[in-house]
């Protein structure tokens, strides 16, 4: 019998590791690299919040529970600006 | 150039309606220094570096973002997170199923949506939550447009985001 929490972080991690794989995929399948950079933003973002979410339950303090989260703030705006820069880039240089 | 930022810090500061410096600072500093606390943990002999650290960014964050522009507002803000979470959650299902479908199910292009927030960091920030958005991708603004990367144009693209705008800037305060 698996205690309740445990599963709750296995649902949450395993669902994260899909996104992270479908992310992927679509880095492997898309046509440019402007789709590209769609499919690691979004997907990736997804993918590191349920990670996260399924280890806070494990967290040992607070404080690293605290960590867990202010970790993916800080890439999901690091992820989501470098994507724009990128694309802004990718955009200026088809002209 | 560093002069020009020490007037525009200034103003700022000086503005009808902000809050004081020493509020400012006062609350820039607890924030960075207690991030800093939480990602490197609560050591004696670390906290000088902590200090340094917090203050370098306060500077910096100064620099970049000047205070007393943005005034949010409680439930148009918690309506914004909410659609945000929303967004991002279908925007991850959005993406895995395009990328895993067998016939990839793709209508890129470029998409051209008027912007009524001004130049800056107001639009910076609201870029920032769009191109966590479904389909979308802000590739920079050119005047008051604003040029979108989509996945599938025969989505309402610049529909959706004029009332993402309408409403950041009914919770942000930036008119």
């Amino acid at each position: 019998m698996i205690p309740l929490v445990d599963l709750f972080s296995l649902c949450a991690i395993g669902a994260g590791v899909f996104f992270f794989f479908a992310g992927t995929v679509g880095l492997l399948r898309f046509p440019d690299s402007l789709t590209r950079l769609h499919a690691l933003a979004k997907a990736d973002n997804l993918g590191l919040g349920l990670v996260a979410l399924g280890l806070l339950p494990r967290a040992d303090s607070a404080l690293a529970a605290f960590k867990l989260i202010v970790i993916w703030a800080l890439v999901l705006l690091s992820g989501a600006s470098t994507a724009q820069l990128i694309g802004r880039a990718l955009r200026r240089g088809r002209k | 150039m560093l002069a020009f930022h020490r007037t525009a810090i200034f103003e700022a500061f000086m503005s009808p309606g902000a809050p004081t410096p020493t509020k400012v600072l006062a609350a820039r500093l607890a924030f960075f220094f207690g991030l800093w606390l939480m990602i490197a943990g609560w050591t004696a002999k670390d906290l000088p570096v902590g200090l340094v650290t917090a203050g370098g960014a306060v500077w910096i964050s100064l620099r970049l973002l000047p205070p007393g522009h943005a005034q949010p507002r409680l439930a148009p803000l918690a309506a914004l997170v909410l659609r945000f979470l929303r967004g991002s959650i279908f925007a991850g299902f959005d993406v895995a199923r395009r990328a895993l479908s067998p016939r990839l199910d793709l209508n890129p292009g470029f998409v051209a949506c008027p912007l009524t927030l001004p130049s800056g960091e107001s639009r910076n920030a609201f870029c920032l939550y769009q191109s966590l958005q479904p389909g979308t991708l802000p590739t920079g603004a050119e005047g008051g447009t604003l040029q979108v990367h989509a996945l599938d144009r025969s989505q309402p693209v610049a529909a959706n985001l004029a009332a993402d705008e309408a409403l950041f800037k009914k919770a942000t305060g930036y008119e």
